[in-house]
């Protein structure tokens, strides 16, 4: 067993595609976690999805024996973060497990607004951060920019950050010796009573709930009796250990140790991240601080395309939801789509990758209505009410007052795009907080209605600064607006899947954009089909498909009938996506038409 | 699954599958010919295929004989000759059984029009598609409209007069007009039978790799309404999608496709459809494509490129697919007896058709609305069962 003074707890953060995972495969290596053969590329990322899109969801942990130049042996706890704006709660716990953090810039693209996010976080939580520059072996790599970019931005002392290529493997082991000299040991007292902070869980079918833990004081045994302080239940250690990467069982896991526990937690909310734990017989007083149960701030009903698909749907969800305390979902009924439900995540990337997880993994055929924030409605009876879906609104006589979420959004952005981004911003009813000229970029704090954000404004951010804005957001307040329901009709039916909330000066361009958008959509069919927008009983804008003149197959001879059967399959295929409303198909796209209004 | 008390009507087809040149718009199976046609050669392999077919329709008559390509008129009238004497040897032909023959203008004259009727073709099928030279070439055949009247009036005068017509609309760069006159010449040879169809744009040919312009939607749905009406005031009567007959002069040969008949197809690149009420089955066949090597294999089990047996979802969706392209449509005995399933098996998609107005009902007719005509696509999507829709994309 490894003494105290010998374990460094530590994060990396880096912007995604600045190498993390890549660098995190060079330390396993290095340390000898994993021979040759198992030395499967990026260890840590190991959902497919998240190797496909090079996004790390969930948070995983290695611990590694490194034998370093001194000639005694550390043990290196490396703590790996998610890397994207919806995920910022499960990154500060992360970052709560450690003292450390390495910061992973690219030294060809220099820093972005995700790293200095994280960054800041782990200044705020006192740790040591350490500036990595990666990709040194680039011929666009410019490390005297990047450092200097470091030293502005982000504050810290960066003219002695290590080089290193993750890559080709150049400066990995001076970094390592770097780590163990300048990340301090852990503290905390083995002597106190326990407390452990919760940094990930998630579902295993044979084990249930394992739990990735960073013990702070006591210890940790198999067979104690712990308690999870935030729903006070009990449980047993039946398990615990540490990763290696692979899995190895240990006897007890104390002060200033990471490893994982396995306690007979039957659901992911029994051990929820950043929460504490304690033993049963003799209770701490007091939890670590940090904790909270995460909130989903963007909602959308995800409905099956087949109705047949509905109990599919359900037990997709479910299965979800084992490992992913923030995916949110209640049954919903839509007239125009049928059942389905109502599903709340943490961002827009979290309801993407949620969405792609049904179709890719669940095999599900599914509509998704336009996302949509929470708001917050005081009715003329005093009551308060949380609508997280714009067809549920009461009507416009029946509110008080509409608050929608604000956040804080900040951007850093080169000069040169400054003034697009400024006007993007003023569009979006967006307040400047905050502007600083830092270097050759502009760090941008604004407060912007959370709805724009869910709208398209990080897709506009990027397409305005040719892609080199990168920004980082968090909730602030609720706060009262002129809102009200933009309705769609389709044969003079309101579809209540196509309502959405928008503010009052742009009700109007926006129902016209919407309803042009719509005829754009959808295809034109049997019947001629009529679309208005309404705000209320008034309608702003009103247009129409007309109706395809024929569809019938000319010609049909020579006894081939293999041909035509392809035809009508085809059209059926075509099918797949929409939703019959009434006598009108309308196709999936046309559910999310209010997301690209916009844009053109 | 099925209970068939005995098989349907049976035809064949003979397919010829060469062209002088092949058309832009075509994916028919059709080459062009380079040298001299291999007719004997052909002819033989035609009859070594039909004999092997045989043991699959032991006993039973054929009603109609349909010759076509391709240009089967490229054929000598001995070539002809000998091809139906041949096949009269080996197969019951009925009494005044319908023999069809396709002829392009171009390929023909009086004198070969008269060998192929003493050969004893009964009908011709003329592939005159415009009388507007500028749009002839434009769809690239070979013939001009001087051409075009020239074969119908010898086809006339060498006696025939049970001939059809091929005429095709919404061609690029046609007009109104064009589409009406083309319709007026036709009307003036008072032929037995007029095949009037929109120009359709087939994966696999040249016109789809090089889309010409072609008349809207709008435009093209006038020339579609005009024309009915142009055709039945000449005193022409619609009864399929596209067929228009004088009198009761209907193709007995489409007739029997369009009724879920059975057929048998040889010749490259044929389909034959062939129930069996010993073995209770419907199965579908095609021969090698190529005519090189369909001359080959014709006398082996290799010239049979694929043999499928049909499900009951298969025999209601292809009965459906071909009998409601005809305005009469069908009964419940047309149904049952074609497939040798219960109505049932197809009642679900029929009433919910029935419900949107789509179809109608009769006195036990079941045939398409004017809607539903309009439409036929999108009616037919009833049939397509989940099912079937899922087996396309590999789901279970």
């Amino acid at each position: 067993m490894i003494d105290r003074q010998h374990v460094r707890n530590f994060s990396i953060i880096a912007h995604i595609d600045h190498g993390k995972s890549t660098l995190a495969d060079r330390f396993i290596q290095i340390c000898g976690g994993l021979s040759e053969r198992e030395m499967e590329e990026q260890v840590l990322d190991s959902m497919d999805l998240e190797r496909e899109r090079g996004i790390t969801i969930k948070a995983q942990s290695v611990s590694l024996e490194y034998k370093a130049r001194n000639g005694e042996t550390y043990q290196l706890n490396l703590i790996d973060t998610p890397g994207h704006v919806d995920f910022s709660y499960e990154v500060s716990r992360s970052l709560a497990a450690c003292e450390g953090a390495l910061l992973v810039v690219d030294a060809a693209q220099g820093v972005e607004a995700q790293s200095v996010a994280n960054c800041y976080t782990a200044i705020e939580q006192g740790l040591e951060v350490m500036p990595v520059l990666n990709k040194i072996d680039l011929p666009a790599a410019e490390p005297e920019r990047v450092i200097h970019e470091i030293e502005e931005i982000i504050g810290i002392e960066a003219g002695d950050a290590v080089r290193v290529s993750a890559k080709t493997g150049e400066g990995v082991v001076d970094l390592l010796e770097s780590l163990i000299n300048k990340i301090p040991a852990p503290e905390g007292n083995p002597g106190a009573s326990l407390r452990a902070l919760i940094v990930d869980s998630w579902f295993d079918n044979y084990v249930g709930v394992i739990s990735l833990v960073r013990v702070v004081d006591g210890r940790l045994g198999r067979r104690e009796k712990i308690r999870i302080m935030s729903t006070g239940r009990n449980f047993q250690v039946e398990k615990l250990g540490v990763f290696s990467p692979k899995p190895v069982g240990r006897d007890f896991l104390q002060a200033g140790d990471v490893g994982f526990v396995i306690a007979g937690i039957k659901d992911i909310e029994g051990a929820p991240v950043g929460d504490t734990i304690t033993r049963a017989d003799q209770p701490v007083s007091e939890p670590l601080p940090g904790f909270m149960m995460v909130q989903p701030r963007v909602f959308a009903g995800l409905f099956p395309v087949s109705s047949d698909d509905y109990e599919n749907l359900r037990e997709a969800l479910q299965k979800l939801r084992l490992n992913d305390a923030a995916l949110h979902y209640e049954p919903e009924t839509s007239t125009a789509l049928g059942f389905g439900f109502r599903c709340g995540f943490l961002g827009m990337l979290h309801m993407e990758i949620v969405q792609e997880r049904l179709e890719r993994e669940y095999d599900l055929d599914l509509i998704t209505t336009a996302p949509t924030v929470i708001y917050e409605v005081l009715t003329a009876l005093g009551e308060t009410l949380q609508i997280d879906n714009p067809a549920s609104l009461p009507p416009a006589n029946q509110i008080e007052e509409i608050r929608e979420p604000i956040i804080e959004a900040n951007i850093l952005v080169p000069q040169d795009y400054l003034g697009a981004v400024i006007t993007l911003c003023v569009e979006k009813r967006g307040v400047q907080k905050n502007m600083q000229y830092l270097g050759s970029q502009v760090s941008l704090s604004y407060e912007l209605p959370m709805s724009e954000i869910v709208l398209d404004f990080f897709d506009r951010l990027k397409s305005v600064s040719r892609g080199y804005a990168s920004f980082d957001y968090h909730f602030v307040r609720f706060q009262a607006a002129p809102l009200v329901k933009l309705d769609i009709l389709i044969n003079t039916e309101r579809v209540d899947a196509l309502s959405v909330i928008v503010h009052r000066d742009v009700a109007q361009s926006r129902g016209r954009a919407l309803a042009a958008k719509m005829k754009e959509l959808i295809p034109r069919q049997m019947y001629e089909v009529a679309i208005q927008a309404a705000i209320g009983s008034q309608i702003i804008a009103r247009t129409n498909v007309k109706a395809m003149r024929k569809n019938v197959t000319a010609k049909c001879y020579g006894g081939d009938v293999t041909r035509k059967r392809k035809l009508l399959e085809k059209q059926k295929a075509g099918k797949k996506r929409m939703k019959q409303f009434g006598k009108v198909e309308i196709p999936q796209a046309a559910f999310l038409a209010v997301l690209r209004v916009d844009n053109d | 699954m099925f209970h068939f008390t005995a098989p349907p009507p049976l035809s064949l087809y003979v397919h010829i599958p060469w062209c002088v040149r092949k058309c832009p718009y075509c994916d028919f199976n059709s080459h062009e010919l380079c040298g001299a046609i291999p007719e004997q050669a052909y002819v033989d392999a035609l009859i070594a295929d039909l004999e092997q077919d045989l043991p699959r329709v032991w006993g039973r008559t054929v009603e109609t004989v349909f010759i076509g390509g391709g240009t089967p008129s490229l054929f000598s009238p001995a070539a002809i000759s000998r091809l139906l004497s041949e096949l009269r040897a080996r197969l019951p032909l009925k009494p005044a059984a319908e023999i069809t023959l396709e002829a392009n203008p171009g390929t023909v004259d009086q004198e070969r029009f008269r060998g192929f009727r003493e050969a004893g073709i009964n009908r011709l099928s003329i592939g005159i598609q415009s009388f507007e030279r500028s749009l002839l070439q434009r769809i690239g055949r070979i013939h001009d409209d001087r051409e075009a009247l020239g074969a119908v009036r010898a086809a006339q005068q060498a006696g025939f007069d049970n001939i059809n017509l091929d005429l095709m609309f919404s061609l690029p760069g046609q007009t109104l007009d064009q589409a009406l006159e083309d319709l007026h010449t036709a009307l003036d040879l008072r032929p037995a039978h007029i095949s009037w169809y929109e120009l359709t744009i087939e994966p696999n040919t040249w016109f789809h790799r090089h889309p010409p312009e072609r008349p809207s939607d709008e435009l093209s749905w006038n020339m579609h309404e005009q024309g009915r009406r142009t055709l039945a005031a000449g005193g022409y009567t619609r009864y399929e999608v596209s067929a228009y007959s004088r009198g009761q002069n209907l193709c007995r040969h489409n007739l029997n496709y369009w009724r879920f008949g059975d057929y048998l197809g040889i010749g490259a690149g044929a389909h034959a459809k062939i129930t069996d009420a010993g073995q209770q089955s419907v199965t579908r066949i095609t021969k090698t494509r190529h005519p090189r090597a369909y001359l080959e294999q014709a006398a082996d089990r290799c010239r049979i490129a694929s043999e499928n047996r049909l499900d009951a979802n298969d025999v209601t969706l292809e009965f459906a697919l071909n009998a409601l392209r005809l305005d009469h449509g069908f009964s419940v005995e047309e149904f049952c007896a074609a497939t040798g399933l219960p109505f049932s098996a197809t009642a679900k998609p029929v009433n919910a058709a029935l419900e949107q107005g789509l179809l109608q009902n009769n006195n036990g007719n079941i045939g398409t609305t004017a809607r539903g005509q309009r439409y036929l696509n999108e009616v037919l999507q009833y049939w397509l069962t989940d099912t079937q829709a899922h087996a396309r994309t590999g789901k279970p």
